[in-house]
């Protein structure tokens, strides 16, 4: 098998300052509507399982079997394209290391998130190092609740990465730079990627690194079937 | 003819269990005038639900078996199978949707989509089967109808049209608002048979008018005719009904109605709607195979004068004798007339045959393509094809899951070891995912099948209706072996000591397949071992696998590949062959690291939010591996995959710490390598248990 980390998507941290979210912190992928934004999530997700490390995939909007789908279908992929040849091997790390909370019919609460992650710590001993949520509106989404992940950032020690939609004809940004929906919470979130589509590829770019000031060409180039690094 | 074909409707009322599809069934039949008074499931009246035949399926409150019956709605004749609820019946499900053109998919208003109605959902999906659905027990308290539209929409991933809205709920259930016509209907008389027809109550207008939209906009999606239609403000009901049937036989739509069986309210619409939106037996196309020609797939028509092609579906003990349900494809079946098994070439002469009224029948002359009529006296299994001679097709056989359980049973007198044979040759034709074997070793008669309810059910029929007690064994895990790794043999059979011996020498390595399933490749060159007697060494390796020899159970996943031999012009034969496959074989099974694999399950586990904890705990406690948690209100959905072993007394445990509130389900997902330190624990209790065996 070629190295996953090595093509992984998260590959563009190498470039911060910081090199990682780190533990306690918020990280966002944004993007527009059909670009891939949660397979770059699921990527993501990837890079963290393969690095055996537990991960918590907590969906706001689609049922567990919809986003067991999505590993599976981005899985195959990676099966193929890094010829992946112990696939069952890999598929048991995945599936024993990663963890579907799903919140249907607008029912998710940071209170009950809470309480999902100390049961699976408590009767499980399945102490998560990652969350990667999916669904979170970021247009409604307050100060509020960011603060409530955070403070589940903080209490379980992991980093959560979350996608948010932008749109195409909304181009606002705020005074650091940082683009709609992102600009309202900003403060809040340690790491901001964009997954943009050119007519000469898919890039990730780094929007923002911390306290760390970024070079405005920070980016990734990705293949557009595999979303793996091509450069 | 075909006229009368498209007035026929072969349906399924398949749900979860306990949401009331049997006493649905029973109102249909009274409002069809096929039975003159209603009675309730549980029997309170003494008498007992009409599809609940068996006298087990009255005392337990559940369908166990298929019960097929036909009534009449406004000129239409409707075949109805009453299916199962519990999971360990699937196979019943199963084969009904095989037979069927269109199924009523019974939700509750309360529980909603459930674990349980997913799994009938996706075995729907497998068969290509369009549904309505009907939300029932809106009269219950905490009734969401909507809700469970919604439901159905999310965790089924269905577009949904929601045809009625309902008067009131719960105790205040008066009435449904039907959206197509825009008016309010009402069920009088003491079982609801007089519809009043009204204008929608003042306070219900809006409302009734913001769902409205929402149905002729799904509807619209089918038709650009409504489309145009409602853009003019001109939708009619024969346009909004023609596009909902256009998105339900395409299975892209289901249309939702809502009501209470019990109550009596709804169940004259839902009946109207089967007639309106599900298929006629011409609407579906149905294949068969066609085995003069390598199988192919060919359809069927649904001629009544083309060759006749029916499929035996499910066989019953009844009061009347030995009776076989089919379902006519094509063509016509006459009293008198002869039929020829597709299976085995055997010619039946059809005596008598009959509509069935759940236990009730009516005899009939003739029925046609698109029917499902019994047969009486007919010897089959079920799943086999019957055919006028002339074509020599067969349909696809039917999905059939492995047991993954057994049991031993062990007759308490002669008197019952007698009957008990008779029991389980029954049982074995019936269903097949009911399996019987005698354990050599042991002398005990094995049966194995689905789950434990699934056996307890078998062994109570035996004592009543067969008069068979048989005492039973514990449950056992119907484990399986698989190699780990490649082995080489190089083995000679040799057997020359006087008269006419015994050669062979084959050599070659084994290796685990890919899948479960065992592959023979033959890499001999030069005829070291000639052409005829391969076969023979496949069949040696073939019979190895029945029974490992690890701790006896059959192997799965294994690819054998023979490279070198040798054979005597004089010794050599079929037979030497293969012994000596069956010797190679063992030379090098130890050799593979033989493992032991333990069938895993899909449990699913519905309770309410506050017992999530428990539930996790009980399932990490069976060395189960959680999937996925789906909260839902304040009901939650934990998936797991638990190994079989470790289920027997779940219910229990999950009664106990959940005060009742949750429910499982669960079914048979894959094979897995069972842990080393439980492989060896297990080789010692499985090596104790033959001992005492043969002793």
């Amino acid at each position: 098998m070629k190295d996953f980390i090595k093509v992984s998507p998260l590959k563009l941290l190498e470039l911060s300052s910081s090199k990682e979210l780190g533990r306690g912190n918020l990280g966002v992928l944004m993007s527009r509507a059909g670009v891939g934004k949660t397979a770059c999530l699921i990527h993501i997700a990837f890079d963290k399982l393969f690095s055996n490390k537990k991960l918590v995939h907590v969906s706001l909007e689609d049922t567990p079997d919809r986003v067991t789908s999505y590993y599976n279908v981005i899985f195959s992929d990676l099966v193929k394209a890094l010829e992946i040849k112990d696939e069952s091997e890999k598929r048991m790390l995945f599936e024993r290391n990663r963890m579907i909370l799903a919140y249907m019919h607008h029912s998710f609460e940071i209170k009950r998130l809470m309480e999902n992650l100390r049961t699976f710590v408590e009767k499980l001993d399945f102490v998560p190092d990652c969350l990667i949520v999916d669904g979170l509106n970021f247009e409604t989404a307050d100060k509020s609740t960011l603060e409530g992940f955070k403070a589940v950032a903080g209490e379980f020690n992991v980093e959560i990465w979350f996608s948010a939609l932008s749109h195409r004809h909304i181009t606002e940004k705020n005074e650091r730079g940082i683009p709609y929906p992102c600009s309202r919470v900003d403060e809040m979130l340690g790491m901001i990627l964009q997954l943009n589509s050119t007519p000469t590829g898919i890039f990730l770019q780094l929007l923002k690194d911390h306290d760390s000031p970024v070079k405005a060409d920070t980016s990734v180039r990705l293949d557009p079937n595999t979303f793996l690094v091509t450069e | 003819m075909a006229e009368d074909i498209q007035r026929l409707r072969n349906i399924g009322i398949s749900a979860h269990i306990d949401s009331g599809k049997t006493t649905l069934t029973e109102r249909i039949l009274y409002y069809t005038k096929k039975i003159f008074a209603v009675h309730e499931v549980k029997g309170k009246d003494g008498v007992g639900a009409t599809m609940d035949s068996m006298e087990l399926e009255r005392e337990r409150g559940i369908t166990i078996a298929s019960a097929a019956t036909f009534c009449e709605w406004k000129n239409h004749r409707i075949n109805i199978i009453d299916t199962p609820g519990h999971v360990d019946f699937t196979i019943e499900v199963e084969r009904s949707l095989r037979v069927l053109d269109g199924s009523i998919l019974v939700l509750c208003a309360v529980g909603g989509v459930q674990s349980q109605t997913i799994t009938v959902d996706r075995q729907m999906n497998r068969y290509k089967v369009p549904r309505v659905a009907f939300v029932n027990k809106c009269d219950r308290s905490g009734a969401d109808p909507i809700r469970v539209n919604e439901q159905l929409r999310a965790r089924l991933n269905h577009k949904t049209a929601l045809m009625q809205l309902p008067i009131g709920l719960e105790a205040d259930l008066s009435g449904i608002i039907d959206l197509v016509t825009m008016k309010a209907m009402y069920f009088d008389g003491p079982y609801g048979e007089e519809i009043r027809i009204e204008d929608i109550p003042d306070n219900m207008l809006d409302k009734a008018r913001e769902y409205r939209e929402d149905l002729l906009d799904t509807a619209s999606m089918f038709s650009d005719e409504l489309m145009e239609a409602v853009l003019e403000e001109k939708a009619t009901e024969d346009l909004i009904n023609s596009a909902i049937r256009k998105g339900t036989l395409a299975r892209e739509l289901i249309p939702v109605f809502i009501g209470s069986a019990y109550k009596n309210i709804g169940v004259q619409p839902l009946l109207d709607a089967v007639l309106k939106y599900l298929p006629s037996p011409v609407d579906i196309r149905n294949y068969a195979l066609d085995m003069e020609h390598d199988d192919m797939e060919v359809e069927v028509t649904s001629d009544p004068d083309a060759p006749t092609l029916a499929l035996a579906f499910k066989l019953e003990v009844t009061p009347y004798g030995q009776l076989t349900y089919i379902r006519i494809y094509q063509g016509s079946i006459r009293k008198g007339d002869d039929l020829i098994n597709s299976r085995d070439r055997k010619k039946i002469k059809v005596g008598r045959l009959a509509r069935m009224h759940a236990d009730k029948m009516e005899e009939i002359t003739g029925a046609s393509a698109g029917d499902i009529i019994a047969l009486f006296g007919v010897e089959c299994y079920s799943g086999d094809t019957f055919t006028d001679g002339k074509l020599r097709y067969s349909f696809t056989s039917m999905f059939v899951p492995e047991p993954v359980i057994s049991l031993s049973i062990t007759p308490k007198d002669n008197k019952s070891e007698v009957n008990m044979s008779k029991a389980i040759n029954r049982f074995v034709r019936e269903d097949p995912t009911f399996r019987s074997y005698v354990d050599h070793e042991s002398g005990e008669t094995i049966i194995s099948g689905m789950g434990e309810l699934h056996l307890e059910i078998y062994v109570e029929r035996m004592k009543r209706e067969f008069n068979s007690e048989v005492e039973t064994g514990a449950p056992q895990v119907s484990y399986r072996e698989a190699i780990s790794s490649r082995a080489d043999f190089n083995y000679i059979h040799k057997k020359q000591t006087g008269g006419s011996g015994q050669y062979g020498r084959v050599a070659g390595f084994m290796e685990p397949s890919d899948d479960n399933n065992y592959e023979f490749v033959n890499a001999i060159r030069g005829g070291v071992i000639p052409t005829e007697y391969i076969p023979a060494i496949d069949k040696g390796f073939k019979s190895c696998l029945k029974k490992g020899r690890l701790i006896g159970f059959p192997v799965l996943g294994m690819r054998m590949t023979i490279n070198d031999g040798q054979y005597h012009s004089v010794d050599s034969s079929e037979m030497a062959f293969v012994q000596t496959a069956v010797g190679a074989f063992h030379q090098a099974y130890a050799k593979a690291k033989p493992i032991i694999l333990e069938p895993i399950m899909k449990v699913s586990v519905e309770c309410p939010s506050e017992f999530q904890g428990n539930v996790m705990g009980s399932i990490n406690q069976r060395r189960g591996i959680i999937i996925s948690c789906a909260e839902d209100g304040v009901f939650t959905t934990v998936d797991a995959e638990v190994p079989l072993a470790e289920m027997f007394g779940y219910a229990t445990t999950l009664r106990s710490s959940t005060q009742g509130k949750a429910e499982f389900t669960m079914e048979f997902s894959k094979y897995s390598k069972v842990p080393e330190s439980i492989a060896e624990e297990l080789k010692k209790t499985l090596a104790e248990g033959a001992r005492k065996g043969k002793n």
